[in-house]
């Protein structure tokens, strides 16, 4: 069946409820990836309605077509370059004046408009009646009423919206914005020197274009400049003299004389469309923020929250891990006695098994954290909690806004990097970027707490506390240092609109949490398992080792010989010798596998590497289990486990025993915690460096910062140590 | 007035020589035209003026000889109700004195007999041979006392206060983006916290935004009595 195809355009306000209503449009068909060049979340949904085929794109949400930020520049430049059939601008109708200052904007572009007044219901109990008849004879364009969060009013929305793509459509002359005099002459006689010079070159609408101009607007300007040929100096000028003359006849910016008027027109449609009953009732976010955002007790209750969201995400999340990781070790404990003894099966298990279960077992802690950021973010708290913490992050340089990423960063740094796209200025997100690792993350904690419980007994927590203060520390440190010299950037004139206290649905809940959980297990889940194949290669290989000793013909001698005496033996005996048996076999077994580790290429490497971590009191198993947890840090305990001859369940008795017997030193341990700390992320997080920033550079520039700022630190934690000893 | 002319353009020639300023004769031929008339002018009237007298020359030049002249003090800019921007003589000697307000820049003419006295008294108890002075009293004039004495930061705000939004300073780019997002001059605003060397809360109606301190000092504000 051959479909007609509409694409539609979702733009609007931030919190105009522009998501709800693409999440109830959509539903669960959405596809999420990137803008094109930047990393502005783009989201788009393909649904079949009334019989045509219609493709909805859910534009980031601006104030104005005014290029300030990304996001601007995105929508503006969506609707001008990819032309969409319709645009379908979502007005809060509670706040309707401020809405109509973009829906000016889009009314000047050449583009299909339709408004959705939505939260009609906010608006009707705050006593306004907007009469829709009027507003869309005044602007000659649809107008339907929506509540989003109700689903009411979309199919109504999607009906008008397919009927304003079928019909022809004709420029309005007389609906737009009508500048004063000077303006009007202004932008005349730009446009038809615009139309006489360029001979079309310029793809937009001559008008709007002059506007822009005259408010010397830099893309449209630099689009000007290239697409006009010759002429383009000329008509700059132009524009340069025109802007001169009104700033002269103004004594302001073109640009705000416009803006004002554009304001001045706008209250006239207010006058006419807005009724205001009496009732003026008190504004509940603004009693809440009274409270929360509080000089006093706002940020103990901030704190509160960030404690009882870690709480749930470990607490709660401890108990569908286990059953993970009963599901995995059923699964390997399945294959073990399925499939028969070759390298393949050995692969299978060691390799794939093992090392996707490693991340497997981390999703509940993402699913909930992302559960519970999403709250954060649905119910209005999210921003509130940037501006709480500005005064703390400006001691790095940031904004309060890179405060968000950076508490994600504790749980896992791969959704924690994808939160700082979020971040305005380019050199803002560059830096949260650079110092998120610092950050420890939940999978080096399994290290920690096998390391300090070994080393440091009773006083194991105090450690690691101090442990995540150092990563806090050095980030600081290296936020300001990297503010002064390679990231200096104005600080931007920073406003942020605190939205209104909301319940959310959980339905966007669910639809949140699941589109990051979703890129978290699809991208990291392959790279992973690309990375836990390349460490099983490295201690599989080569296959072939002269083993010191003929570790199989041992075994077996043993067994025969414990076998013997078990059959001789009284029955109270048979226990015992039975267990002796086993003990000696396994014995057998780990010294086998200790042996096979050390001869491996891994083993090979690790001894290769063993000199340049000597200094800092890791000997060449340590370095190993190092270079393993650059795949996912959670592996460094397992390697840890193989190569300390322990058995491999982590956090166990028997790894903190072999692990004092094997001649590590309490300093040495606090050496390795504090390298794993800081030394370079996992491979993961590198490939969410390279995407988010964009730059091969920065990636290696921050695998390379971390590596050595550990291994300094560590250095001088280790030798300052031996030497305060002596 | 002829000979006051004729002392002005001996200082326009030395002036404009001295500067090295181009195109010289045009330019006093505008001079000339524009001495000649007795009220205030805008650009388009001196071009007709100057067309009358047989000079034909282009208003964006005409502008820009109307601009040296209001720098080197022969002519002064003036804004009228109707928005036009007109020029007017500015005499350097007159036996009238200024007084000039620095916040909206008008002109207040003032005549004080016994001042004019006291300084030819003054001149003479020194054995000062005075040929001309020029009196300009700086400050600011009663009306904006009266409008701007309120005036003050929003950075300044306390917890709990309501305030009108008066002015904007500082660049375009952040104005542009305070009348975007939906705060414009004339706004009524509540201050809901403002910590100390932190962000400010401030509500307007059922709206609420956080504002950096350094964009919040560039907001004037006055306060709104309850």
């Amino acid at each position: 069946m051959n479909q007609k195809r509409f694409s539609i355009a979702l733009a609007g306000n931030p919190n105009s409820g522009k998501t709800t209503i693409f999440n109830n449009m959509t539903g669960t068909r959405q596809k999420v990836g990137n803008w094109p060049g930047v990393t502005v979340e783009k989201k788009e949904g393909n649904i079949k309605k009334f019989g045509y085929d219609l493709k909805i794109i859910d534009l980031p949400g601006t104030y104005s077509l005014t290029p300030f930020t990304i996001e601007e520049i995105i929508a503006r430049d969506f609707v001008l370059e990819e032309r969409p059939d319709v645009v379908i601008d979502i007005i809060d109708a509670s706040n309707l004046e401020r809405s109509l200052y973009l829906a000016t904007q889009f009314r000047e572009i050449d583009c299909k408009v339709l408004f959705a007044l939505n939260m009609a219901d906010v608006a009707r109990s705050r006593g306004l009646k907007i009469d829709d008849k009027k507003l869309s004879e005044l602007l000659d364009l649809p107008v339907v009423f929506t509540v989003g969060n109700k689903n009411q009013g979309i199919d109504t929305l999607l009906e008008k919206a397919i009927e304003l793509a079928e019909s022809s459509y004709e420029i309005p002359k007389k609906r737009r914005v009508k500048y004063s005099k000077d303006i009007e002459n202004s932008i005349s006689s730009l446009k038809s020197f615009l139309e006489n010079w360029t001979e079309g070159s310029i793809p937009y609408n001559p008008r709007w274009t002059a506007i822009k101009l005259l408010e010397d607007d830099k893309i449209v300007k630099k689009r000007v400049l290239n697409e006009a040929g010759k002429n383009s100096r000329e008509i700059l000028q132009q524009a340069q003299i025109h802007r001169d003359f009104l700033m002269d006849r103004f004594d302001d910016d073109p640009e705000i004389v416009m803006t004002d008027e554009r304001y001045g027109f706008i209250a006239g449609i207010i006058k006419e469309v807005l009724t205001t009953s009496a009732k003026q009732r008190i504004d509940i976010s603004r009693n809440i923020d009274l409270v929360l955002t509080n000089r006093f007790v706002g940020f103990p209750i901030f704190l509160f929250f960030i404690w009882a969201m870690f709480q749930l995400t470990f607490s709660l999340g401890a108990y569908p891990m286990e059953w993970i990781d009963i599901g995995v070790n059923f699964v390997s404990k399945s294959l073990v006695h399925v499939l028969p003894n070759n390298l393949f099966k050995d692969f299978l298990l060691n390799g794939v098994i093992a090392g996707v279960g490693s991340v497997v077992i981390f999703l509940p802690n993402i699913l909930i954290l992302f559960f519970c950021i999403s709250i954060f973010e649905d119910t209005g708290y999210m921003s509130r909690a940037a501006f709480l913490m500005d005064k703390i992050m400006h001691l790095i340089g940031l904004h309060g806004k890179s405060f968000i990423p950076m508490l994600m960063g504790f749980g896992c740094n791969v959704p924690a990097i994808m939160a700082s796209r979020t971040l305005e200025s380019e050199k803002d997100r560059t830096l949260t970027i650079l110092i998120t690792p610092f950050m420890s993350c939940s999978a080096k904690l399994p290290v920690y707490i096998v390391l300090a419980g070994a080393f440091f007994g009773a006083r194991a927590g105090s450690v690691i506390f101090g442990i995540y203060m150092v990563g806090i520390i050095l980030s600081i440190v290296t936020g300001r240092l990297f503010r002064s010299t390679l990231l200096r950037g104005a600080d931007a004139p920073f406003v942020m609109e605190l939205p209104p206290y909301r319940a959310p649905m959980i339905k966007s809940l669910l639809i949140h949490m699941w589109d990051r959980s979703k890129i978290f297990l699809k991208k990291m889940g392959g790279i992973i398992l690309i990375g836990s194949v390349v460490v099983w290669i490295l201690s599989a290989f080569p296959q072939n080792i002269s083993y010191s000793l003929d570790y199989n013909s041992k075994i077996s001698e043993t067994k025969a010989s414990y076998n013997a005496e078990i059959e001789t033996a009284h029955e109270s005996g048979k226990k015992l010798l039975a267990k002796q048996r086993d003990d000696a076999v396994s014995e057998l077994i780990k010294a086998k596998k200790t042996e096979k580790a050390e001869k491996s290429f891994m083993g090979s490497i690790g001894k290769v590497l063993a000199p340049v971590f000597a200094p800092i009191g890791i000997d060449w198993r340590g370095s190993i289990a190092l270079l393993t947890g650059f795949v996912a840090k959670e592996i460094v305990v397992s390697t840890m486990g193989v190569l300390y001859a322990a058995d491999g369940t982590e956090d166990s008795a028997a790894l903190k025993n072999a692990l004092l017997s094997s001649g590590m030193t309490p300093l040495g341990a606090l050496a390795m915690m504090v390298f794993v700390l800081l030394y370079m992320p996992c491979l993961a997080t590198v490939a969410a460096i390279r995407r988010e920033t964009g730059s091969f550079k920065w990636m290696i520039f921050s695998v390379v910062y971390s590596t050595s700022l550990a291994w300094i630190v560590a250095f001088c934690i280790y030798q300052g140590g031996t030497i305060l000893a002596v | 007035m002829k000979r006051v002319h004729k002392r002005e353009k001996e200082q326009f020639k030395k002036l404009f020589k001295q500067e090295n300023i181009d195109h010289f004769e045009d330019r006093f031929n505008i001079l000339e035209v524009f001495l000649q008339t007795e009220h205030h002018v805008s650009v388009a009237e001196l071009v007709r003026l100057l067309k009358e007298d047989g000079h034909q020359f282009t208003p964006d030049f005409v502008r820009d000889t109307l601009k040296l002249m209001c720098r080197f003090g022969f002519a002064q800019k003036r804004r009228f109700n109707n928005g036009q921007v007109c020029y007017e003589h500015r005499h350097l000697c007159q036996h009238h004195d200024h007084m000039i307000c620095t916040k909206c820049k008008n002109i207040f003419e003032f005549e004080n007999e016994e001042l004019e006295n006291l300084q030819v008294q003054i001149a003479g108890a020194y054995n000062f041979h005075m040929l001309r002075h020029k009196m300009e009293i700086y400050g600011i004039c009663s009306k904006c006392l009266k409008d701007h004495v309120q005036l003050m930061s929003l950075v300044n705000a306390k917890q709990g206060e309501r305030f009108e939004i008066k002015d904007f300073i500082g660049g375009a780019t952040a104005h542009m983006r305070l009348l975007s997002m939906g705060l414009r001059i004339g706004d009524k605003i509540d201050v809901v916290t403002n910590l100390d060397s932190g962000q400010l809360v401030i509500a307007i109606d059922y709206n609420r935004y956080a504002l950096g301190r350094g964009l919040a000092k560039k907001i004037l504000v006055e306060p709104v009595v309850r």
